[in-house]
């Protein structure tokens, strides 16, 4: 959350990502680092135990939120496009 | 110096002090137990003792956005229940903590660690450190309180508190307070200071950070091998190994008996640190079968022993606890460094 924002400060976009599990703890950064209620995407509790694969899922589940979070909207609706056209 | 009490306190100043307790855990200033409220005249009996600016900043945490100043580190030890004289080792403490690799984040981290203090030196008698019996346990004042003010000024002046920045997912109880002193008198080895290139004749207090105390039981040898190899194994339970490019570490607080036994028989504390290492492992089979086989050379056998530390170095001996039985204590850590800084006394003072 801390890199995220110090990010946002110097201009670049950031997405910061974590699991349900620490909430608290990310919301006390945000605040802390003077950006309360920053916006991060959250994925499932826990992460390290998964497969490569159910990383992978968890990667492409959260994909659309970090795009969004990013500010490129268009983004996502090219990758529905592209999944669309693929399945 | 020492606090002065004149007169056995009236029940009205005895009201007024459980007040002003509450007054402290209404502000959050506690970890959970009563802090002595900390007056202003108070702090300043602390900073009397120490030749520092109180506004020097002691230790920070830079992406929390907190420091600590000896001012604020003053009003923790009072809180912690310190005696104005502890004080220059509480510093001396957290002078040590700020330099130790890892202690921005794992102060937070979910693995719990304590803050593990030890002190060596001509001042652990000075103030009454126990280095001896209940090593551990409550009961002597210096080392509770020392080990304390270190946690209060974690929580209180760096801002990393239960339920919001520190995200222990157990912690331990040496959370509370984890500061020993190092039996010298009945060590049959240099103490740690002067391993480390201090005089004997000065004071230091050295810092790590630990997961927990296991105590380790072997009475019934007196062979090196036996006794070493019995707390190389408590080191190595599989619930303490992650696979890490870094390697391991460990802290071995050895009683007295074993570690008299084991220089009778001929070994220096670097042979018996050696040893250790040798033997803090597991075999390669057992940690696949655990899924903790990620870096392990897949041509390695099953039985093939692999060690969990890269040197001799990262296994750090201390001689402490009472003579009366053949007990260690390990503490399981993953900083193979530990900082070890000298305690400045007042110049007066000395």
């Amino acid at each position: 959350m801390a890199d995220a924002i110090r990010f946002e400060e110097q201009g670049v976009p950031a997405a910061a990502i974590i699991t349900d599990a620490f909430r608290t703890t990310a919301d006390a950064m945000a605040q802390t680092q003077g950006m309360p209620g920053y916006p991060y995407a959250v994925i499932p509790h826990p992460v390290s135990s998964l497969s490569p694969e159910e990383v992978r899922q968890r990667a492409e589940q959260v994909l659309p939120e970090v795009l969004r979070l990013l500010g490129i909207e268009e983004g996502v609706e090219e990758a529905e496009d592209e999944r669309a056209a693929d399945s | 110096m020492s606090v002065q009490r004149t007169a056995e306190p009236t029940l009205e100043a005895v009201r007024h002090a459980r007040e002003a307790i509450e007054y402290c855990y209404e502000r959050g200033w506690t970890d959970g137990l009563p802090v002595v409220p900390p007056a202003e005249e108070f702090v300043e009996e602390f900073l009397a003792v120490v030749d520092r600016d109180p506004d020097e900043v002691v230790i920070e945490q830079e992406h929390l956005g907190r420091k600590c100043t000896v001012r604020l580190a003053a009003a923790n030890a009072v809180m912690a229940g310190c005696k104005p004289e502890y004080f220059p080792v509480v510093l001396a403490a957290l002078e040590a903590l700020n330099r130790l690799p890892g202690s921005r984040g794992l102060l937070q981290s979910t693995t719990g660690q304590a803050v593990f203090v030890v002190v060596n030196g001509p001042i652990r008698n000075q103030l009454g450190f126990n280095t001896k019996d209940n090593l551990f346990s409550p009961g002597d004042r210096p080392n509770a309180t020392v080990g304390r003010a270190i946690r209060l000024v974690i929580m209180n002046a760096l801002g990393i508190r239960p339920h919001e920045f520190d995200q222990s997912t157990h912690g331990q109880p040496g959370k509370f307070s984890l500061c020993i002193a190092e039996n010298e008198e009945e060590s049959p080895w240099d103490p740690l200071h002067v391993e480390r290139g201090f005089a004997r004749d000065e004071s230091t207090v050295t810092v790590g950070l630990v997961r927990g105390t296991m105590q380790v039981e072997q009475r019934d040898s007196k062979e090196p091998e036996v006794i070493l190899e019995t707390i190389a194994d408590s080191m190595s339970y599989a619930g303490t190994y992650f696979p890490t490019p870094r390697g391991h570490a460990g802290i071995v607080v050895m009683g007295p008996e074993h570690a008299q036994l084991i220089a009778e028989a001929g070994w220096s504390k670097a042979r018996a640190r050696e040893y250790l290492w040798e033997h803090f492992g597991r075999p390669a089979g057992l940690l696949r079968r655990l899924a903790k086989g990620a870096l392990l050379d897949p041509s390695l056998p099953d039985d093939a022993f692999v060690r969990f530390a890269h040197s001799p170095e990262t296994i750090l001996i201390v001689v402490a606890g009472a003579r009366n039985a053949g007990i260690s204590t390990v503490c399981p850590t993953f900083i193979g460094q530990q900082v070890t800084v000298p305690i400045r006394m007042k110049s007066t003072s000395h």
